[in-house]
């Protein structure tokens, strides 16, 4: 389904809208983004399944391994990063197919970037279900924050027009690890236009790696001092 | 002489949720090497004490120390002496039987090669070893059990914690796994036995703590559990004439016993406790008297009665209250 969505999205949204948008490149631009939006998504359903193993009791299971928390969580993390990396991977392929060109040792660098992304993804994650103990509450949530998270960001327009529209939007979308992401993606797969041209790529990856050691040390530190079976609705 | 520490002490353990006190100010002591039977109605808070033992709740007040170590401060470690096999049997995404114990065992630490020879004994041992690549969904209650306590088994922990192990199980499976914790206790577990099966706990265990609405009521021996009840052995004489009031009056001499009742001209009904000491008394006392017996027949009071003695309700009474509350 998500496969069907995103090449619907390439190749009926991407195509039409770059007719209509007076942006260079705006069809590659796209892409990319929605490359790094589908990674998004698919981290955050690390979160559902903690509630379905809250709600067959597995959770009480694994927490009562002779397992720390802390190992518990890295590995959640990691396994919802990875998992989503695997599936996202093929989606990721079609996009450097599409987009055409690829600076290897750059693309490299940003994909190590894009799995510390999806691990810091997958932490925020397990890291709100924890916290919240309400499936509904999780989603309810869970769509607010990817409707935010991911309009706030530079993954569908550049920078420019984000603080052209509104100075608040633009600082919020500098901020943001999706546009971290996005931005390493198009500078991994060297587009380059009027309106984007990633000046520095340190920059966005080390906001990367403080997203994914602020979630991680997060759901560490969650894990360790809130988590316990039961009470999960 | 000096004694050995408690393996488990718990103190004061409770656990709230809202303004229900699920386990209210638990105070036990565990020793090494014993099986503890927890009886109680659902709803007692057996699985709730066990969980909290287990560091998978957290007590609302109150701690326990398990091995050394307390529930709050040292989880890990904790954790690293116990095994559990719960009520109601987990089975993870991994999909066979097979897999589950396998993971299971890797978890804990097994070396491959232990790992491998431990997994067959102990899905041998629970009938399991057929139905080992089996689908976790195509399994029946009695087997996704069994699955769950061969977890434990292959674990072999210090400190075992098994709830209602033997719920869905046939008779000939309950043995089977009855046999298995006695080696498990005998190769040097201490075993904690959360069940609402009185044969099972009476049976089982060393010591029987009984709970209910979460507050341990008397923990004891089985038989000094029965013994508490004044009167609660009966025994039943036939005779072959009518009994004279001489020895109805020599009976109640007997300090063990507490009544006796006439309930035909030639039946006599005794309460008392103590009945394998009191006995050859009593056919002593007949035979003195000359007055020959029919037959003789003696009850112990049950774990029931003993609950019964302390609640006011039998086990099934209260697991009716239970569920409403």
């Amino acid at each position: 389904m998500r496969a069907i969505w995103f090449i619907s999205q390439i190749a009926l949204f991407g195509i039409i809208a770059s007719r209509m948008i007076n942006i260079p490149q705006y069809f590659q631009y796209y892409v990319s983004g929605l490359s790094v939006m589908t990674l998004y998504s698919a981290a955050v359903f690390i979160g559902f399944d903690i509630y379905e193993e809250a709600e067959h009791g597995v959770f009480e299971y694994l927490l009562s391994l002779p397992v720390s928390r802390r190992q518990l969580v890295l590995g959640r993390s990691i396994g919802g990063g990875l998992r989503s990396f695997i599936y996202v991977g093929p989606l990721i392929v079609i996009s450097l197919y599409v987009i055409g060109s690829i600076n290897p040792l750059n693309f490299l660098v940003t994909l190590f970037s894009l799995f510390l992304f999806s691990f810091g993804v997958s932490g925020m994650s397990i890291a709100i279900a924890v916290m919240i103990k309400s499936s509904d509450r999780f989603d309810i949530l869970m769509g607010v924050l990817d409707a935010l998270i991911v309009r706030l960001s530079t993954a569908m327009y550049p920078l420019a027009y984000v603080q052209q529209a509104n100075p608040l939007y633009g600082g919020i979308a500098s901020f943001n690890p999706v546009t971290f992401a996005a931005d390493l993606f198009r500078w991994g797969t060297g587009i380059e236009s009027t309106f984007f041209t990633l000046q520095n790529p340190l920059l966005p990856f080390l906001g990367v790696v403080a997203f994914f050691s602020l979630f991680t040390l997060l759901g560490v530190t969650i894990y360790e001092r809130m988590i316990e079976g039961g009470g999960w609705q | 002489m000096q004694q050995v520490p408690p393996i488990i002490k718990i103190e004061n353990l409770t656990k709230k949720f809202g303004d229900l006190a699920v386990v209210d100010h638990l105070n036990l002591e565990i020793e090494e090497g014993e099986i503890l039977g927890l009886l109680g109605p659902n709803g007692a808070g057996k699985t709730t004490a066990i969980l909290m033992l287990a560091t998978v709740i957290r007590p609302t007040e109150g701690t326990a120390f398990v091995g050394g170590y307390n529930i709050r401060k040292q989880p890990d470690k904790v954790r690293g002496l116990l095994g559990i096999a719960f009520q109601e049997p987990k089975m993870l995404w991994v999909s066979t039987p097979w897999d589950i114990v396998n993971w299971h065992a890797k978890v804990c630490g097994l070396s491959t090669e232990e790992r491998k020879k431990r997994v067959k004994e102990t899905l041998d041992a629970v009938d399991m070893w057929e139905a080992r690549r089996k689908n976790v969904h195509a399994l029946s209650g009695g087997m996704r059990k069994r699955t769950e306590m061969a977890k434990v088994l292959v674990q072999r922990p210090k400190i075992a914690i098994v709830d209602e192990p033997t719920a869905q199980i046939d008779i000939v499976g309950k043995h089977k796994i009855w046999n298995m914790l006695f080696e498990l206790r005998d190769e040097g577990s201490t075993i904690i036995l959360a069940t609402n099966e009185l044969y099972e706990a009476d049976m089982l265990s060393d010591r029987v703590g009984i709970l209910h609405k979460g507050k341990l009521l008397v923990c004891d021996t089985p038989k000094k559990l029965k013994d508490s009840i004044l009167g609660g052995d009966i025994i039943d004489i036939q005779l072959e004439k009518d009994a004279t009031p001489q020895i109805m009056d020599d009976l109640k001499t007997l300090k063990e016993v507490v009544d006796v009742m006439q309930t035909k001209a030639t039946s006599l009904r005794l309460y008392l406790n103590k009945v394998e000491e009191v006995v050859p008394r009593i056919m002593s006392l007949f035979i003195k008297r000359s007055v020959p017996i029919k037959s003789i027949r003696m009850s112990e009071p049950s774990l029931d009665d003993v609950f019964a003695h302390y609640t006011g309700l039998t086990i099934e009474e209260a697991q009716k209250n239970g569920s409403e509350r």
